[in-house]
């Protein structure tokens, strides 16, 4: 690449395991994210759930910017930036719900739910008839995709499709959206989607859940209350106890997760325990799950993150989270809810519970971690702080690019971390990425595999 | 000058008169405030619109005349 920034030698440095404070603070690095990355990275953007009807619509976000998610009146899904072409207004205003048209409530100009631009006042006697209207609709994504329910979106066309962009990550991202009895895409988001503002840069959420484990002990409190669906701890860790612990990284993708390998032919512990209908639905599904799936059951979700910004939280609680910037020092959390869609409503409504006593703003879980990260970022902003680079040395150097436990060869490189306890393999990934995102003039520079391919 | 017309109270079948002297049946309301969708029951102006289908902005509706 002929324009180095520095990002990889200077402010990202992963082969000394450093990374400067300023990527966290500095405003003209934040305005250059919302252009390199915000706008050529994949974007979760919502659920088809919540736009089940033509005219449905449901107003997200793509980096800073409102972007409204609707089904036209034909059925089709389309995401459009939510600003009028005239002066820029937004042409919606509501969080959710059905309509034939976006009407800009400042000069009138009106859209139908295909963003085709088809109300225009004074049309005959100001504009003379001679505004081409088929010029002016509202700015759609560059590409869209349908996965599972999920649906995503990027403003760059030249940027490879989702399911290339997340190469065999894809593997992993089931763990999110299958059914919990390896049904595909058996899974439903639960009304509705929780959205805070935190005082932090976005990415100490994301490289929270990109599997760091190490900050286990900021809940320890939650722990000792016992919030978790047997009741004791805040999950269901037992099977910590049998399975090998892996931090798993795409290198040329940016995508990181945990995971939890079980071994071969062992019973999954009981979960569920403080409900025997919900306990007896998760036993029936384990052993659905084993016939559907095969060896590949073995491997258990645990959080990861889609790059950019995109967060997964498998298990228990369920979700996925988006982590909007909102300037340098602030995010907005947006966090969905899922739930199989075949499970009985008694087990809905008891993970629903559970959930929320995890998740969101009054989730006890949650409101630790965003403790560490608010005050993280308000400690790192001053003149002196942000001389002093933080610390990504953990297990660098103990990757292993082809792993394989007990017959099953696991995608990805991989940190087995069971006896370490903890790396940050998957944050140094994510930084990695971030680094060649802030470099890269464009996707030939960002589409690394495919050199790879072609060579082959 | 007329008073205004609150079109978000106008429901479909009300026939309502427009600045240019037509006449219009609403069809639909978004209930946006600013446009429905009516049917052009007379046009002095361009008789060729009556029966066709227009999105009509609020301020070019002067008057209700009655219906539904």
């Amino acid at each position: 690449m002929a324009n180095r920034r520095g990002y990889d030698s200077g402010l990202v440095d992963l082969n000394a395991g450093r990374i400067s404070r300023e990527i966290f603070v500095n405003e003209e690095i934040y305005r250059e994210e919302l252009e390199r990355l915000f706008a050529r990275a994949w974007l979760f953007v919502g659920h088809e759930r919540q736009i089940p009807n033509p005219g449905d619509f449901f107003v997200s976000g793509m980096g800073e910017e409102a972007v409204i998610l609707c089904r036209d009146r034909a059925g089709k899904v389309h995401v459009f930036l939510n600003s009028c072409r005239h002066r820029g207004m937004k042409v919606c205003r509501y969080d959710e719900g059905n309509t034939p048209v976006f009407t800009c409530p400042y000069h009138g100009w009106s859209y139908r739910t295909d963003g085709k631009l088809v109300g225009v006042p004074y049309f005959r006697e100001a504009y003379h008839e001679q505004l081409d209207k088929s010029q002016w609709g509202l700015v759609e994504v560059a590409q869209l995709c349908l996965y599972k329910g999920t649906v995503w979106a990027t403003w760059d066309p030249a940027a490879p499709p989702f399911l290339e962009y997340l190469g065999d990550f894809v593997r992993y991202f089931d763990l999110s959206l299958d059914g919990w009895d390896g049904s595909e895409g058996g899974t439903e988001i639960l009304f509705g989607v929780q959205k805070w503002l935190i005082p932090c840069n976005w990415k100490f959420p994301a490289e929270n859940f990109c599997g760091d484990s190490y900050h286990n002990i900021s809940h320890r409190s939650v722990d000792l209350v016992g919030i978790g669906p047997s009741g004791s701890g805040r999950r269901d860790m037992q099977e910590r106890l049998m399975a090998r612990r892996l931090q798993i990284s795409f290198y040329d993708r940016g995508h990181q997760t945990g995971v939890y390998l079980f071994p071969k032919d062992q019973p999954m512990p009981p979960s569920y325990q403080h409900s025997p209908l919900v306990a007896e639905y998760f036993a029936y599904c384990e052993e659905e799950r084993r016939k559907r799936r095969g060896e590949w059951a073995r491997v258990i979700g645990s959080p990861g993150e889609i790059f950019p910004n995109t967060a997964l939280h498998p298990r228990q609680p369920r979700t996925i989270a988006v982590w909007h910037p909102r300037g340098v020092h602030q995010t907005e959390v947006w966090r969905w809810y899922f739930v199989d869609t075949a499970a009985p409503a008694e087990v809905k409504n008891f993970l629903r519970d559970y959930y929320i006593r995890y998740s969101g703003p009054a989730g006890m879980t949650e409101q630790d971690d965003m403790e560490n990260w608010n005050y993280a970022h308000a400690a790192s902003r001053g003149t002196i702080a942000r001389r002093y680079p933080y610390s990504y040395e953990q297990g660098l150097g103990f990757e292993t690019e082809r792993y394989e436990w007990q017959g099953l060869h696991i995608p990805g490189t991989v940190m087995d971390i069971t006896e370490a306890k903890s790396s940050e393999h998957n944050l140094r990934n994510l930084y990695r990425r971030w680094a060649e995102f802030m470099e890269a003039e464009s996707w030939d520079d960002l589409a690394t595999w495919r050199v790879a391919r072609a060579a082959e | 000058m007329s008073e205004p017309v609150n079109i978000r109270l106008l429901g479909p079948g009300t026939r309502v008169a427009l600045v240019d002297g037509a006449t219009a049946e609403i069809v639909s309301n978004p209930l946006d405030g600013v446009w429905v969708f009516a049917r052009y029951l007379s046009s002095p102006d361009d008789p060729a619109r009556v029966g066709s289908e227009e999105m009509i902005f609020a301020q070019d509706i002067v008057e209700i005349q009655g219906g539904t």
